[in-house]
Formats: structure tokens, sequence, C-alpha cells
């Protein structure tokens, strides 16, 4: 082999498609990431609607950049008060997925649950007024329209009741081991 | 117009890539000062997430790919003891490349991402880059197939499989989203990339060139050609693996997340395997480091890729990833490679071929200098502020300290970060200034040659 580079390169290509069958193709015939569940069902928005218009401007202003939409079942999570622990179908109907990578700013997963219409449409457009000392930067240059499908995106991003329901029941529990 | 002139495209595509090395870090260095004065160009276009993302494209794939290519279009044809199959096509396809990496550039500008980290140009800047590459590789396997030198050294074995491995990993990772199921499974997908841009891409060109640099530098041999070849397969069988961890105590099954860990944690092995080669063969060299620049950059380089890799593994173990996921820390360790390790041998690289393929001496020598100790403390200052504040951060969290609290007690480690970032960026004008100097002097002097020859002729 070490005459032939058309060896190498078999052999290189060989290895790279065990990678890819591992981490890409068998990962497609999981049923865990692949069916939605309930509160994914709520993200599979109608096209054009006013949610998915505003989903476009969410990446378009790279919002993902600074904010995870990922919530785990760590510490670090939990007591930040994140709502309840992200699953794969949580996220069927993501498109491009908004997992994002850090958290300049917090984590947007659950956010509609947080903050009412007109708390997230001052925060767009004047950060500073509703977290001081935050380092958002203002978003006022986006049009009327814009703004409403953002704040319609972002107030849509909440579990079923049912699942609320759960995750309250599991704090408690929680709490009480945690007494004990 | 796309001359075939000995050399000319290492040269060409050195030039270009510090071109972008100037223009790549300064979005960087805008990106950082951001996060100080968050209204600092804000608008439409020079908002946060665009110039962040626009930054981490183009360092990689503009200044660092366009770095590596150079190196190859040198080093190969060495290493094969012939020459460039197509010098023309290879300055063809500098521009090429350079006209698609502007064009990903402003895309990203004008808001237009596909998300994918390390993948952000839209799918029709994808498609071109993909050809643009593709030209590159078929012009560097031609002039291996045409070699005179039969035994194939290890730098050439690290070359040939970068150049079949981007391509086929820049495939898999933008491949059409609306053909694939979405959600979890592109994350995956997505991060098959993310990862693999710098697994077999940056690491393997990176490491490549380390062998090539090293033995030429000091004037000794490898140390062993046997574990050279345990580090490269090593490198091939488990760096694929490594995308799952990304998503790693999140919405993936465990058993993917497995599959990506464990060969995270066993990617130690080819890690000692290459840096045991590359020490051995500094052994008693250390000293030439004190007055040879490329040496020393190389060298450098060699120390970061360890800590890289040391963080990389220890990174992968769960427990951890729960104190420092999503903290400043990851950015850290995201320059340690990128810039630490590989844009340092890329230094060495331009300054040991440059003036071989020019035919002169590089410009000044205090102008090297001051190139290597800017970058080396600016980046001591820059991933130290940004590890301590990783940690801060991340136990805060732990803690429950209210979100907005955490990031204000980010404020002197995030100025800490933009401090050793202007200093990485001011570094970087003494390497233009110096390679602007060279070619210049070269020319001339090749002219005066030239007249004198043709006076005394």
């Amino acid at each position: 082999m070490e005459r032939k580079p058309s060896a190498v390169l078999i052999v290189a290509l060989i290895l790279w498609t065990f990678g890819v069958a591992g981490t890409v193709i068998l990962p497609l015939f999981d049923q865990e990431i692949n069916s939605a569940t309930a509160s994914g069902e709520l993200r599979n928005y109608p096209e054009d609607s006013a949610e998915a218009r505003g989903r476009e401007i969410y990446i378009q202003n790279g919002c993902q950049t600074c904010h995870t939409q990922f919530v785990r079942a760590l510490p670090a999570d939990t007591n930040q008060n994140l709502g309840p622990v992200t699953k794969g179908g949580d996220y069927k109907y993501d498109l491009p997925h908004l997992l994002g990578s850090n958290r300049t700013g917090p984590d947007l997963m659950w956010v509609g649950l947080k903050y009412n219409e007109d708390w997230q449409r001052q925060h767009l457009i004047d950060p500073q007024s509703t977290s001081p000392g935050t380092i958002m930067p203002s978003f006022d240059y986006l049009s009327n329209q814009e703004l409403d499908d953002l704040v319609a995106y972002l107030m849509s991003l909440k579990p079923t009741e049912e699942r609320l329901e759960e995750y309250k029941k599991e704090l408690e529990e929680a709490k009480l081991t945690e007494r004990n | 117009m796309f001359t075939d002139e000995k050399w000319s495209s290492s040269k060409n595509w050195f030039i270009a890539a510090v071109f972008w090395i100037i223009i790549g870090m300064s979005m960087g260095l805008l990106t950082a000062t951001k996060q100080i004065w968050p209204e600092l160009l804000n608008n439409r276009w020079t908002t946060y997430g665009h110039v962040r993302s626009a930054h981490v494209m183009l360092v990689i794939y503009a200044w660092l790919s366009m770095a590596y290519v150079g190196s190859m279009f040198y080093m190969i044809p060495k290493l094969a003891k012939t020459k460039v199959y197509s010098e023309k096509l290879g300055n063809f396809a500098l521009v090429f490349y350079n006209i698609v990496i502007l064009e990903g550039f402003f895309a990203l500008l004008f808001g237009q991402t596909e998300v994918i980290e390390y993948g952000e140009f839209p799918l029709w800047v994808d498609v071109q880059l993909l050809v643009a590459i593709g030209l590159v590789a078929y012009n560097l396997f031609k002039t291996v197939g045409r070699r005179k030198e039969k035994m194939l050294y290890v730098s050439l074995w690290y070359f040939l499989g970068s150049l079949l491995w981007l391509p086929l990993t820049w495939i898999v990772g933008n491949f059409p989203a609306q053909w694939i199921p979405s959600g979890v499974q592109q994350g995956l997908m997505g991060w098959f990339l993310g990862h693999n841009a710098i697994g077999l891409w940056m690491t393997t060109v990176g490491v490549g060139q380390i062998y090539y640099l090293l033995p030429k530098l000091t004037g000794r041999p490898l140390y062993s050609h046997q574990l050279s070849m345990i580090g490269f397969w090593a490198i091939a069988t488990f760096y694929v693996w490594n995308g799952p961890h990304h998503l790693m105590n999140g919405p993936i099954p465990g058993w993917i997340s497995k599959a990506g860990v464990i060969p995270s944690i066993v990617l130690l092995i080819p890690v000692w395997a290459v840096l045991a080669n590359f020490w051995g063969t500094m052994k008693g060299s250390w000293s030439q480091t004190r007055t040879s620049v490329p040496l020393r950059f190389t060298v450098a380089g060699t120390i970061f890729y360890l800590f890289a890799c040391l963080q990389g593994p220890l990174q992968a173990l769960p427990s951890v990833s729960s104190v420092i996921k999503f903290t400043h820390w990851t950015v850290g360790h995201a320059h340690m490679g990128p810039f630490g390790a590989f844009s340092f041998t890329s230094f060495a690289a331009i300054y040991y071929i440059l003036p071989k393929i020019v035919g002169r001496e590089m410009f000044s020598k205090r102008a090297m200098e001051a190139h290597f100790w800017f970058s080396t403390v600016g980046f001591l200052v820059f991933a130290f502020s940004l590890w301590i504040a990783g940690v801060v951060q991340g136990f805060a969290w732990i803690e429950g300290v209210p979100f907005l609290q955490t990031v204000l007690m980010m404020e002197p480690y995030v100025q800490g970060r933009a401090i050793g970032g202007t200093m990485m960026y001011v570094a970087q004008f003494f390497l233009a200034w110096n390679m602007y100097k060279t070619i210049k002097l070269a020319k001339l002097e090749k002219k005066q040659q030239a007249q004198q020859q043709a006076a005394t002729a």
C-alpha cells in the first residue's frame, strides 16, 4: 500500500462510509427521533402562516447563533428553569433544525410560556428596556409585519398542556426527594 | 490570463489566503466587540448573527482552506518528484473558488443561511464550492498520478485522504434539507459536516503539513514511519464517528450518543501517535526554535494541537460536557484547532515555501517575530479568557443564577477575549506586509538580474 495511492484512497473511502452508515444512515430508522411528539406537532406550521414566516425571520437574523432550543436533563438546564426536557420527536418538523451550540442568550425552546406578546415585541425593539445589561442587539430595523411574525413564532414555542403538567409533577417530585 | 508559470498556483493561493485572513478575522473582531457594545454596526446586514457566521465560514473555507491548498500545490509535487499537473487549472480554480467565497460571504450578510455550522452557505453556493474543491482535488490527484517517486511519504497519505474526504463530507452535510427527514436527523447530518470539516480536512491537512515541515526545518528524518501510519489509520477510522457528540445529553437516543462519544475518546490514540512522532523528530533540535520562526510556528502549532486534543476527548465525557457545553469554553476550544494548531502550521508553511518559490528570503525577520509573538500572546489571552469564562458560566447555570446575571458576570472575560483577539488580528498585518514586500522585491530583483544579464551578454 505504501506505493499505491489508489489503495489508500479506497480504504479511506471505506472507513469514511462506515462512519456515515453509523452516524447518519442508521439513525434514519430510529423511531425516537423520526416520529413527532404532541408538542412536536405544534411546530408543524401551515405554510405561509405568521409562525412559519416568523421562523424564517428568526433564521435570517441569525437568532440561532446566540440562542439554543435544546433542553437537557441536567442541573445546568433544570436549575435555569428552561421547561420540559426535549425529546427527539419535538423537533420532527424543524427544518432546518435550530438546536444551536451556544448560549450567548438564554434557551428559547419553550420561550412562549414565559412572556406575553407585548414583552416580546418590546424586547426585540429595545432589549435594554426589558432586560437591563443584556448584550442582545436591537432589532428595531425590522418592519412591523416582520416583528408581528417573529413574535407569533416566539409565542408558538411552547409544549402541550399535558407535557407541561407532566413537567410540573416531575419538578414537585424532585423537590420532595430533595427534602427527604 | 491563467499563467502556467512554475509554482504560480501555490503562490497565488497563499496570497488570496492572506487577504482572506484579514477579512475573516476582522469579522471575528467585530463579533467579539459586539458582545461589549451590542449596538455597534447593528443593522439588517451586519447584525451579530450574520457577522459571526461570516467569520466562521471565512476563516475556515477562505483563509485556512486556501492556505492548505497553497501548501499542497507545493508539497505534493515536491514529494512526488514531479511538477503540478496543471498550473493553469490551479490558477483557474483559485479565481473560481474566490468568486464562490465572495458569493457566500455576501449571502450570509444578506441573511441567507443554511444554519448548519461550518456549512452555513446556502445551497446554491455549496454546489459551486463543491465544483471548485473538485477541480483542486482532480489537479492534485493527477499530480500524484504522474509521480516519479514511488514511495508515498506520510504527508501524501494525509493529503490524498483529505482531498477525498472534504468533498464527500461536504455533500453529506449540505444534502438538500427538503430531501431528508427534518429535525434531529438533519442535525446529525449537519454535525457530521461540522465535526468532519475539522477532523477530516483541517486536522488531516494540518498534520500532513507538520509531517512535511518538521524534517525539512530541522534537517532530521521523521522519527517513525510506523507510528505515522498508525496515526493516519486511527484518525480515518475514528474521527468520522464524532458528529453525534455535539447532541450529547440531548434529544438523541442513547445508542447514537455512545456511537459518537466512544470514538471521540478513542481519538486519544491517534493524537498521541501523531504527537510522539512530532516530538521524537524534534529531539535534539529544540534549540533551533530560537532562531527559526517557521520552526517555532510549527512547534507552537503542535503544542496547541496537544491542548486541543486533550480538551476534545475530555469534553466528549458526558459529565464534563454537562458543565461546559453552550458556554464560552466551546468558543475557546473551537479556536484551538483552526487558529492555534493549524493556522500556525500554515504560517510556517508560508514562511518556508514562499522564499523557495519566489527565489528570495522573507523581507523582514523582525516582522516574522512580531507575527509570532502577537499571534501567540494574543491567542493565549483570548483562549484563557474564554476557558475561564466558560467554567464560571457553566457552574453559575448549575447553581441556578438567573441568566441575565450570568451575562453580566461575563463582562471582564468578554473584554479579555476582545483584547487578545485584537492582538491576534494585528499580528496578521505583519504577515501580509512581509509577504507583499517579499514578492515585490523578488520581482524587482529578477528584473534587475535579467537586465544585467542582457547588458553583459
